[in-house]
């Protein structure tokens, strides 16, 4: 588990869908290129979907990790 | 002139237009007598009366392109359909016409022909893809969907960590023996492949209900939800879906049922074709297992007075209407219609993306019927079995400040599941 | 001969119809259509001419013209194929096939949301069917009507049902938000037909409901019916006699324009309505 410094926490939790997608392509943008934000969500879906995201908007999803009750997401600018 | 399109760009265009013209779409173009009895039918123009937002003034939109490129008149006689032509103002009066239609078909049901102005808007969306016009939010999600489907191996471990880590909470709902998984994922021999959303609680109330039932059931690794149905695209709306038939098909499952979600379902019940499995609602599945018996509920537990919301694609454009209503009339006794309902119900004004779109200001002015249809029913929860209208609901709720509760069917359902041996009014 | 049923009109009308077959006396003929005696010459000549072709070659040019548009329109939109996906509306009648006929013949949204409007639609579309009636009883071989009255079907009723709805149409026009739907075309389709009743309703209102009547009767236009059912191109002139004749042609004309245009407006939906309305009732077959 690398270190590194979050610009920013995201609280995503309990929002419904598409929300934290929508909310993380609009938030991610307000960081400069090279940041990395942390998400924190409840979703079990967003273990897919914020990498497919990544991947197609050209960013990248450097590390997850879970535990009972929350998932912590750490999305990473890159464009 | 400015703002024309090239001459290449338009061509383009009227070929996209020209591949959306089956034998229905030509008929529905022609036949419009412009009568004006959809004018009230629409939620948008009921809320703020411009004739843009009548069924009838989109559809038009579109039809003075037809006649423009498609037919006599518009070499010869353009004056007399007010034809338009490629260019910056009609592409605009398109999106305005497209994106401010929730697809909800209300309209369709009072045109003396069944004209579907969704369908005629699905000509409009085609042609504002092909202009690179479309809403990016909802081609994105689009996208998302199918890149997961593309590189789900590679996050299947992960997702599957987090289902065990929910399952407390389904095993708080419904215990399940030591040893089962309250939320299957993978299982062969499951008869139900069960798809939500990405949200927990699109699953932790299925997943108890479906236990309590004794359902073989397995979750799906995909969302329901289909965003490119919304922005139009039925290229990827294809794709989108066809990763949960794969799924399915893999499966060998019986069923697929669909969670709370009305785009999800009517494309999976109506738009993938047949296939080795069968399609159903969640809530289809809710009032099968009341009819068998297979789970029982207390009524005591929802004391308030509750209202039901049918949503559009599962309502009239799917036909589920009495299987909610004898699952609420099964955990209440304060059940409530809005009027109108069923096939008539009001739209929650949240469909087509406008959800996923943002558009909070748009969507609460053109949405005053629905909270004033809300408010007139006196009921205290307002229930549905749609997460975009949930999200809509919620919203009008309030900004409207109605100062009811919005609840999804299914966790109503779950709160009110009876455990083995536990009492229980009926 | 036809019998003398109403008096001096009839009397004359009679006389006339035996002149034109050629069984009467010539002085019949100079009573009623003196004007038409006269040698034409110039101008006269060419508007003889015009009235011709729009009479005789024009009214087989529209009518052809017609069936050959509406039949290529049905063709390339039923060969056009099924939409991508079932279109069906929820929930499904028990009869759909019924429930489309109703939707298509009844109009139930129509009446629960518009009545009066309803009324109008009714009234003009059974008054529509009834003129096409009215029109096919004049040739000599159907006699819903006997040959020999001066009234065509409906004693001009007919024509009072069609005319009093296009008003109302035309006015409905300009009321509120249909203002702001309708198109020129709407607008036009609507004077036309409003137009071509008008002097159709000169035509029977005359007869039924003047003392001398329309000068032309029944038997007359059975003449000019049969004339273009058995493709003699004869003409009319010969058989309709007097100064109203020019508003017959101005009805036929009116007839014609309407009958070539009638394939690109909306009328088509009188042939889409049922197709549609099956659409919508009727969902494909389940898997
Ligand atoms: S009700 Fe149907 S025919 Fe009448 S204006 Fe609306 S879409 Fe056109
Ligand atoms: S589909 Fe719904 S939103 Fe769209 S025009 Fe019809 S009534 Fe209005």
């Amino acid at each position: 588990m690398a270190d590194y410094e979050t610009k920013k926490t995201l609280d995503y939790k309990g929002l419904k869908c598409p929300m934290p997608i929508v909310k993380i392509s609009q938030e991610l943008p307000k960081v400069g290129i090279g940041d990395i934000v942390e998400v924190l969500t409840t979703d079990p879906g967003s273990l897919s979907d914020f990498p497919a995201w990544a991947k197609t908007t050209g960013n990248q999803v450097v590390e997850t990790r879970q535990e009972p009750g929350l998932i912590k997401i750490y999305v990473k600018r890159l464009k | 002139m400015e703002g024309i399109l090239s001459p290449a760009e338009s061509a383009a265009l009227k070929e996209l237009f020209e591949k959306k013209l089956n034998g229905v779409m030509r008929m529905y173009l022609d036949t419009c007598a412009r009568c004006g009895i959809c004018v009230e039918s629409c939620h948008v123009y009921a809320s703020m009366p411009e004739v843009k937002y009548t069924a009838v003034g989109r559809a038009e939109v579109v039809r003075k392109i037809f006649r423009r490129y498609f037919r006599m008149q518009g070499r010869f006689a353009p004056w007399l359909g007010e034809v338009l032509e490629f260019d910056e103002a009609t592409l605009n009066a398109v999106y305005d016409a497209a994106f401010s239609c929730t697809g909800c078909r209300r309209c369709m049901v009072h045109c003396p022909f069944g004209i579907d102005t969704q369908q005629v808007m699905a000509i409009a969306k085609a042609l504002l893809i092909g202009a690179d016009r479309e809403p990016k939010v909802l081609s994105m999600l689009a996208d998302m969907s199918i890149a997961k489907g593309e590189g789900i191996e590679e996050t299947r471990a992960d997702y599957a960590q987090a289902l065990k880590n929910l399952e407390g909470e389904v095993k708080a709902i419904w215990p399940v023996p030591e040893g089962t998984s309250a939320i299957p994922y993978e299982a062969k021999e499951a008869d139900v492949l069960y798809v939500a959303l990405a949200g927990s609680h699109s699953i932790v109330s299925a997943a108890a209900i479906m236990n309590a039932a004794g359902e073989k059931w397995t979750l799906s690794s995909f969302e329901a939800v289909n965003f490119a149905t919304f922005v139009g695209d039925s290229g990827k709306a294809k794709r989108v879906a066809q990763r949960i038939i794969d799924e399915a098909t893999r499966l060998g499952v019986k069923e697929v049922a669909v969670v709370e979600c009305g785009t999800a379902f009517r494309y999976l019940r109506h738009m993938i074709g047949p296939q080795k499995f069968r399609v159903v609602a969640f809530v289809e599945l809710i009032d099968r297992y009341i009819r068998e018996d297979r789970i029982r509920l207390d009524k005591s537990r929802l004391p308030e007075s509750v209202t039901y919301h049918d949503p559009c694609q599962i309502a009239r454009n799917s036909g589920i209407m009495e299987e909610p209503r004898r699952i609420l009339r099964a955990i209440s006794d304060r059940f409530v219609e809005l009027r109108p309902n069923r096939e008539e119900n009001w739209c929650c004004g949240g469909g087509g993306g406008l959800v996923a779109m943002g558009e909070l200001d748009f969507r609460m002015k053109s949405s005053r019927v629905k909270a004033d249809q809300l408010k007139a029913s006196g009921a205290q929860i307002v229930t549905t079995a749609c997460e975009n209208c949930h999200s809509q609901l919620s919203d009008l709720n309030e900004h409207y400040g109605l100062g009811m509760r919005v609840e999804f069917l299914s966790h109503l359902v779950a709160k009110a599941l009876v455990l083995p041996g536990e009492r229980f009014r009926r | 001969m036809a019998a003398t049923i109403t008096g001096g009109a009839a009397k004359v009308a009679t006389d006339a119809v035996a002149a034109a077959t050629g069984t009467g006396n010539a002085a019949g003929v100079s009573a009623v259509s003196g004007a038409s005696q006269v040698a034409h010459t110039g101008l006269a000549l060419v508007m003889d001419g015009i009235e011709y072709f729009i009479t005789v070659p024009m009214v087989y040019l529209s009518v052809a013209f017609l069936l050959v548009a509406i039949a290529a329109k049905l063709v390339r939109s039923f060969r056009a194929g099924p939409p991508p996906f079932q279109l069906a509306l929820y929930p499904v009648p028990r009869h759909p096939l019924i429930a489309s006929l109703r939707d298509t013949f009844g109009m139930p949204q129509i009446l629960k949301i518009e009545p009066l409007f309803w009324f109008f639609l009714v009234m003009y579309h059974v008054g529509f069917l009834l003129l096409i009636l009215g029109h096919l009883d004049i040739l000599s071989g159907i006699n819903l009507v006997p040959p020999e009255s001066r009234h065509m079907l409906g004693a001009g009723a007919v024509g009072v049902m069609v005319t009093l709805p296009t008003f109302y149409f035309l006015g409905r026009r300009f009321r509120d938000a249909n203002r702001v739907i309708s198109t020129p075309g709407d607008y036009l389709l609507l004077l036309l037909l409003l137009f071509l009743f008008l002097f159709g309703d000169l035509m029977s209102w005359g007869n039924s409901w003047t003392a001398s009547g329309f000068v032309m009767t029944k038997a007359d236009f059975a003449r000019y019916f049969d004339g273009l059912a058995s493709f003699s191109f004869a003409d009319p002139r010969t058989v309709l006699h007097g100064a109203h004749y020019h508003f017959v042609v101005i009805h036929v004309l009116l007839a014609n324009l309407l009958f070539i245009t009638l394939p690109f407006t909306k009328v088509v939906h009188a042939f889409f309505s049922l197709p549609l309305n099956l659409v919508r009732r009727q969902p494909w077959k389940e898997s």
